[in-house]
């Protein structure tokens, strides 16, 4: 019944029939070794190469390899036309203000030598066959002030007029930057849906590199557009990205020479490469991702600050107190290794700067400023209780709880450790909690933590993509974004003032929005909804060999993957 | 025998259907949702939540959501454009017609993102369960015909090894020594790949598939080898020890024929049953090995799946999974009872 020779001939069997099953795949050529051939190794799949869908980064550094947008925004923060010949302003007549209806109109003259890869021209009429796409409301898709826009009218092949029934400031890189390609009218199948066209994931490109092969969870294969319109791009023959989940494994393989480029790159990873001959590292000019503690004013389990103010928080010394009690500067030399930047306003980097002095980290001030709102220890256990104070009990401990999130590993942990630690200094315990993100950031339907108010002070990091923090900025302090599952003002801060000068940002007027967010920063900075620590770093790690590769946080890393040669 | 086997695929179906609500339960009350922001936004705008909750289907209560995974839409109007009106009939057939529905990351049908991982996940780990088998039988088998010998002592002692040492650090390890620090001496490479199926998986090259097999199958093997080792050494020596091999050498067999026609067969009887149990493994795969050596399998897919929140992707890996479990189980039932005929079903 069971016989050796049996056993043997059935591991045969499965061994062939294993080795077979593994061996689905289309045929990819073998490169001749003159070809000038890269290697970006990332850690999972793009879901697709539209960025609308998921945003997962990873759709959209795929994305810049293979489509153009209208515009983009290079490192410094210039934007510059992609598929525009130029850009719209008022002064040279592109944009025109409707005072009756106090809406714009934005007309767009598209660049008249940029071909799809099978040689048809990119038009005005692929343009609005994307906006199509992304309106329609039963299969498209939603981008930021997509609903200040009324209609698109095309005017000739090469120009198209855009309505906007209000200003919308984000105009020139709505349908650009890491975010919207335009998509092929003569490819995509509008009947499939923008949500889940095919050409998402078969991509008809104008871009420098076109896709050749795509082994799910194993890697990509782009080689050069030979219709790519500028003369001479890309240098590069293939792109390869391989999928490479473990980070370790993708520094060992920068190392050894068969990874030519790693987005994302950790502080840890930096530091580990910071001596090794043919890998660089490249840190952009400016930083997006600003770590920061968001207070609950609002008593933990609800959502309306002025019914029911946080029994601690809501006092705005007490605020202060954490601001002067945590040293920023320790954190990021001991946890970030020195590349965490201190940060305290939202308006830090340009083209919108404001000048808002630091705060001084000071113990003694922060203990004051305790003993001051009626904080006081009696009891000798460490922990402040209320005597006095303005919002709440008599004896009400000082007790609260500090969540922050896992997926960004260590050195988030390790200084929510160290900020409890300096907290408790000053008698302010803190219980800490580690969630994952989805669960923190879920919507309230779905029992998110900080949507229904389930929190005293979380600890995480954002910052706005691209150049203009009209939208973020609206997002956590806006009035309307305090209602659960309408924003993410958590914090449910209001405050009159600042939303009119928020209001006012909404227009075309330069001086006039740098003057309001200025304004608004001096607010934010008295009243202190959120505690801004600092920047992480944004960086890519890449060959030596690989020259012209410049990180952002303006887009991804591939933005100008048309430039990149080969030493 | 046809009776019981007829009578469990029957309880099957019942103990799947319960398990498929169960698994639906679990799924979707688990704290977090997949409206969270993902990748580059930690949250997606309110807007953007309203129309992807109609897409994706989370508009509905949650037992609506149930039986249309169960049992589809296509028999019932639907809101497709939002405008609160009931405009057209649904796509989805449920799984019961075989549609597993899309996932919500990729927007593919769930058993096209499926169809990719699994033969790469089936190839890994029936690979690494037959290397595991192979090396595990001649040392079980030694370790008990030679109880307490060195080799004995030897081989418990790396068995414990194997079992407690955790994937994800001896496949770094792996990494480091056979990728990082050695070389070919003829070519200077890396002596072996450090992940990945091939090089190049359009051409056919067997020496280059083996070099991408030998790192994940040895990490994952260990432990297998390990724990079938230890099993059948225990079980050879319940059987050496048995009256009728004592029969068997009194009437004066050769020692070889004895232990393999008499012993090990009787001794393998559990250990086949074990494999049985163990073949939901080839499904599901090992999650350290296939992120450590970039495989492209199951166990990433889920993972990321769990990550995401990607409801469809998850279920249709967990109630597929069920169905391998149970089945497994009755399998191993058969088989014990074939193999050894003092087993019968009533």
């Amino acid at each position: 019944m069971l016989r050796s020779k049996n056993v043997s001939l059935v591991l045969l069997v499965v061994l062939i029939t294993a080795s077979l099953l593994g061996c689905q795949s289309n045929a990819t050529s073998v490169p001749a070794s003159d070809e000038k051939n890269i290697t970006i190794v990332i850690a999972e799949d793009p879901p697709s190469f539209n960025p609308i869908i998921a945003d997962t980064g990873y759709d959209a550094l795929v994305m810049e390899l293979v489509m153009l947008g209208l515009s983009d925004i290079d490192p410094d923060g210039n934007i510059f036309p992609e598929l525009a010949a130029e850009l719209p302003t008022a002064e040279n007549g592109g944009v025109v203000y409707d005072e009756a209806t106090g809406g714009m109109t934005v007309t767009w003259k598209m660049r008249q030598d940029v071909q799809w890869a099978d040689g048809e021209p990119v038009t005005a009429d692929d343009v609005i066959f994307t906006y199509d796409a992304i309106v329609n409301p039963e299969t498209g898709g939603w981008i930021p002030g997509i609903d200040y826009i009324d209609r698109v009218e095309k005017v000739d092949d090469y120009t198209f007029t855009v309505y906007y029934t209000s200003v919308y400031p984000g105009y020139l890189t709505q349908f650009g930057r890491e975010q919207v390609a335009i998509w092929p009218a003569h490819y995509c199948d509008a009947s499939q849906g923008f949500a889940a066209w095919d050409c998402a994931r078969q991509p008809l490109s104008d871009g420098p590199f076109v896709l050749k092969e795509w082994v799910n969870g194993d890697h990509m294969t782009f080689v050069r557009n030979e219709n790519y319109f500028e003369d001479g791009k890309p240098a590069l023959d293939t792109v390869t990205i391989r999928i490479v989940p473990d980070q370790s494994v993708r520094k060992t393989m920068l190392i050894n020479g068969d990874a030519d480029l790693d987005m994302w790159t950790t502080e840890a990873m930096i530091a580990d490469l910071q001596n090794q001959p043919n890998v660089s590292v490249d840190p952009s000019p400016t930083n997006r991702w600003v770590m920061r503690i968001f207070f609950n004013l609002a008593e933990k389990g609800t959502t309306d600050a002025a019914a029911t103010p946080h029994p601690i928080l809501s006092d705005l010394k007490v605020r202060q107190a954490i601001r002067a009690a945590i040293d920023v500067d320790t954190i990021s030399k001991e946890f970030f290794l020195g590349y965490a930047k201190p940060v305290w306003t939202e308006f830090f980097r340009p083209p919108y700067t404001c000048d808002i002095s630091r705060p001084k980290f000071d113990i003694a001030a922060a203990s004051a400023l305790l003993d001051e709102a009626g904080w006081t220890d009696t009891d000798g256990d460490g922990v402040r209780e209320c005597h006095g104070c303005a919002t709440a009990e008599e004896g009400y401990k000082m007790e609260m709880e500090f969540i922050t999130y896992s997926e960004f590993g260590e050195p988030l942990e390790l200084t929510q450790q160290f900020i409890a630690e300096q907290l408790g200094k000053i008698g302010i315990q803190l219980n800490l909690t580690v969630v994952e993100g989805s669960v923190l950031w879920a919507a309230a339907t779905d029992g998110g933590i900080e949507q229904n108010g389930n929190f005293d002070m979380d600890l995480w990091d954002d910052g706005y993509a691209g150049i203009d923090p009209t939208d973020f900025i609206y997002s956590y302090y806006s009035e309307t974004s305090a209602t659960p599952d309408m924003g993410y003002n958590f914090m449910r801060w209001i405050n009159a003032q600042f939303e009119e000068l928020l209001n006012g940002s909404y227009t075309l007027d330069e001086a006039q929005r740098q003057r309001n967010f200025c304004e608004m920063a001096q607010i934010l900075d008295q009243e202190l909804p959120q505690l801004l620590l600092f920047t992480v770093v944004n960086a890519d790690a890449h060959s030596a060999r690989l020259q012209n590769v410049r990180s952002t946080t303006n887009d991804l890393v591939t933005w100008n993957a048309a430039d990149w040669t080969l030493k | 025998m046809g009776t019981y086997i007829l009578r469990r695929l029957i309880q099957t179906v019942g103990l799947l259907v319960l398990l498929s609500f169960l698994l639906f339960a679990l799924v979707n009350l688990a704290p977090g949702g997949p409206l969270a922001g993902q990748g580059q936004n930690r949250h997606t705008d309110p807007e953007k939540v309203e129309l992807l909750k109609r897409q994706l289907g989370l508009d509905k209560p949650l037992p609506t959501q149930y039986l249309i995974w169960l049992v589809g839409n296509d028999w019932m109007q639907i809101d497709k454009n939002g405008d609160g009106v009931l405009d057209s009939y649904g796509t989805r057939q449920g799984i019961f017609r075989g549609d597993f529905g899309f996932s919500f990351r990729t927007r593919q049908p769930v058993l096209t993102e499926i169809g990719q991982r699994l033969p790469n996940t089936i190839y890994l780990t029936t690979i690494t369960m037959a290397f595991a088998v192979l090396i595990a039988i001649p040392i079980g088998i030694l370790s008990a015909i030679r109880q307490y010998s060195a080799f004995d002592i030897t081989v418990t002692t790396f068995s414990f090894a194997g079992q407690a040492i955790p994937e994800f650090w001896l496949g770094l390890i792996m990494i480091l020594v056979f990728y990082a620090w050695l070389k070919n001496p003829f070519t200077g490479d890396p002596l072996l790949p450090s992940g990945g199926i091939a090089a190049n998986l359009g051409r056919f090259d067997l020496w280059d598939r083996v070099a991408h097999l030998i790192l994940p199958v040895l990490t994952g093997a260990l432990g297998w080898i390990a724990w079938y080792s230890r099993f059948l050494r225990s079980s050879m020596l319940d059987v050496v020890h048995q009256d009728y091999i004592r029969t068997a050498r009194a009437k004066g067999l050769p020692y070889g024929v004895v232990l393999y026609k008499h012993a090990l067969r009787n001794a393998l009887i559990p250990l086949i049953t074990l494999l049985a149990l163990d073949l939901p493994y080839i499904f599901g795969g090992a999650i350290f090995i296939e992120i450590l050596f970039s495989w492209p399998g199951m166990a990433r897919l889920y993972y990321q799946a769990a990550l995401d929140r990607d409801y469809p992707i998850l279920l249709a890996v967990l109630i597929i999974g069920a169905a391998f479990i149970i089945l497994s189980n009755l399998i191993a039932d058969i088989v014990y009872a074939y193999l050894d005929p003092r087993i019968r079903y009533e």
